[in-house]
């Protein structure tokens, strides 16, 4: 991890809601698919949200990963995801239910033949 | 018979004589006395006289000591602490020019040193004992900072998160208040920062304040702009004071900006709000404070201590900050310039390390000032420039860890990231077929959150087929060393011999 700051963050979570923990969409879960809006990002739009648009970039990451990504608590992440939302620039979608995703152990083994089939 | 008569007769005549000597000497002698008598009484009189002089000098003399214990020394001592009082001169007006005067003016001049003295004495144990008691309490503020981002971290349930927050808010200003206190006191600002963008020192000083909302911060800085180390938490302390003192003096519904902006000598950050401004003796009052050689007192900040500005005169002293506060705001109010010189400034790689989510962006583009045209012609999709950074960045992150299996086909190396300008050949961005799958890549498919520069990715394998997978650390060349060992060095001799320190030893 390049990046990952070793210190204090001197920039507390809260500033990037404005203080806001309680999202306005409350069905968002840690999971729940957030997909980006084409075309550039409003005026005027605030830094976080900002950031969360551009970490989307046009495609698709659940809301933890982009409060990883944005190194922001979930909690914060998932105001500012209602907030883009609510503007339309992001769209939301339910979690991948965990029965429909496909087993671990088979995606491991399709990709250890495409590994096999390289060398 | 014949000698009978002459013996009387002589007899006679001899007597005679002799009383005529006695009567002489007789009235010579009365004379004398009588002239002895004047003189006497004229003596007398004289002594009199002085008698009643000095008795009258005496009186004077006594009047003034007097005069000087019940009048001129309480003046001088309430003079010390407030310097409009004027000292009341002697009674008289030739008193002072006489041995006496004199000898009491040495003893107000005694005084005023021993009192100097021992005023700095108290002052520098009040200062010792808060010292040790605000370190205690930012220690424990820190500790309690730690705890509840930790759990803001794990914990996502609503209710519980706008708690944390704001608990986290309040330890923010209460770790403001106990670090400033420390640091009029003498210490040491508490904290080691590593390098940071300067952006973030700002919006991490905006945050620790009630009123942070009202708060707008234009960064027109060039992205990467960062501060050195051990400039970052006292540019975050005086942001954050000339943040409080714009704050409360103007009023809830207008807002505080703030404007980042380079200048010749380093950066000026600019703090102007629309309130009600000062008078020209409070400007003048803070202008010193923020900016005098003088040490302070903790004396002088009157009642209750007015903290802020002294801290920002403690700080611009230690690390070679300039504040001034000397022009009013073309919005009525008062008008802050923090200027952090060049020699405090340094860079960090935007891409790699990018400024916290919240800080405000920079008006300036990222890389080059052609590239997004460049972007938004070439290839299929308008790329945006400021997500380039954070997205990068993201993708390093996605490859670095070594276990990884897709990484050997993915070079998102440091370098990869800082060359990618470089790296955006104009023909080849458009075989964005797939956005999920890179083409002409030898990895697995993965997903993907976003469209990958196909152009970038493609033509940074090509150049460097060879670079190993994992994110290296920059090569570190023997100049930097010696230049950074060289910064550390000449930094701690500044340091020591500019600053008090007073704060730095362990007691």
């Amino acid at each position: 991890m390049t990046g990952r700051r070793s210190g204090r963050p001197l920039v507390p979570a809260y500033l990037s809601t404005g203080g806001v923990a309680r999202p306005a969409n409350t069905e968002l879960e840690r999971l729940s698919l957030l997909t980006g809006g084409t075309g550039t990002a409003p005026d005027g739009l605030p830094a976080a949200r900002h950031a969360l648009f551009d970490v989307l970039d046009g495609g698709t990451l659940t809301l933890v990963e982009a409060a990883a990504l944005l190194e922001l608590p979930v909690s914060a992440v998932r105001v500012l995801a209602a907030e883009l939302a609510e503007q339309g620039l992001v769209s939301l979608r339910a979690p991948v239910p965990q029965a429909a995703l496909p087993a671990p152990d088979l995606l491991k083994r399709v990709a250890d033949g495409l590994r096999a089939l390289k060398q | 018979m014949i000698e009978i008569t002459v013996l009387a007769a002589s007899g006679l005549a001899g007597g005679t004589l002799l009383a005529l000597a006695l009567a002489g000497g007789l009235l010579r002698s009365h004379r004398h006395r009588s002239r002895l008598h004047d003189e006497i009484a004229d003596l007398r009189d004289r002594l009199d006289n002085e008698r009643s002089k000095a008795a009258r000098a005496s009186d004077a003399v006594t009047a003034e000591i007097a005069h000087l214990a019940e009048k001129r020394i309480p003046a001088v001592a309430t003079r010390a602490a407030h310097p409009h009082v004027q000292v009341p001169g002697p009674l008289s007006v030739e008193f002072a020019r006489t041995g006496p005067g004199a000898a009491l003016d040495v003893v107000i001049d005694g005084l005023l040193t021993v009192m100097k003295q021992e005023r700095k004495r108290v002052d520098a144990a009040a200062r010792a004992g808060m010292r040790g008691t605000t370190r205690e309490i930012q220690a424990g503020l820190y500790r309690l900072q730690d705890v509840l981002r930790g759990l803001q971290q794990q914990y996502d349930e609503p209710e519980l998160a706008q708690t944390l927050f704001e608990l986290d808010h309040e330890n923010e200003q209460s770790l403001r208040r106990a670090q400033v206190a420390a640091v009029v006191c003498g210490a040491w600002v508490g904290l080691a920062r590593e390098e940071s963008h300067l952006v973030d020192a700002v919006t991490g000083g905006q945050s620790r304040l009630v009123g942070y909302h009202r708060v707008r911060i234009n960064n027109h800085l060039e992205p990467g702009t960062a501060l050195v180390s051990h400039a970052v938490e006292p540019v975050a302390i005086i942001v954050a004071e000339l943040l409080d003192n714009a704050l409360r003096h103007s009023s809830r519904d207008t807002d505080v900006t703030v404007n980042l902006e380079r200048a010749h000598h380093g950066v000026a950050v600019t703090i102007d709000d629309a309130g009600v401004g000062m008078s020209a003796d409070e400007r003048g009052y803070a202008q010193r404070m923020v900016a005098s050689s003088e040490p302070i007192l903790l004396s002088d900040l009157g009642d209750p201590p007015r903290m802020g500005l002294a801290a920002i005169g403690q700080l611009t002293r230690q690390f070679d900050l300039s504040v001034d506060l000397s022009t009013p705001s073309p919005y009525g109010g008062v008008r802050a310039v923090l200027l952090v010189s060049n020699h405090l400034l340094s860079h960090v790689d935007p891409v790699r390390r990018p400024p916290a989510a919240a800080a405000p962006r920079s008006t300036r583009l990222v890389g080059t000032p052609d590239q997004p045209a460049k972007a938004e012609t070439n290839g299929k999709l308008p790329v945006r420039t400021a997500a380039a950074s954070r997205a990068l960045r993201a993708n390093a992150r996605r490859t670095a860890p070594p276990t990884t299996p897709d990484t050997t086909a993915h070079p998102n190396s440091p370098h990869t990231d800082s060359t990618y300008p470089d790296h955006m050949p104009d023909g080849v961005a458009e075989t964005d077929t797939d956005p999920d799958i890179e083409p002409g890549d030898e990895i697995l498919p993965q997903r993907r959150r976003r469209r990958i520069r196909p152009g970038a990715e493609a033509s940074a394998l090509a150049a460097r087929p060879s670079v190993p997978e994992q994110a290296q650390p920059p090569a570190r060349t023997p100049e930097h060393s010696a230049a950074a060992l060289g910064a550390l060095q000449t930094g701690t001799a500044a340091a020591r011999s500019t600053a008090d320190p007073e704060g730095n030893d362990p007691r």
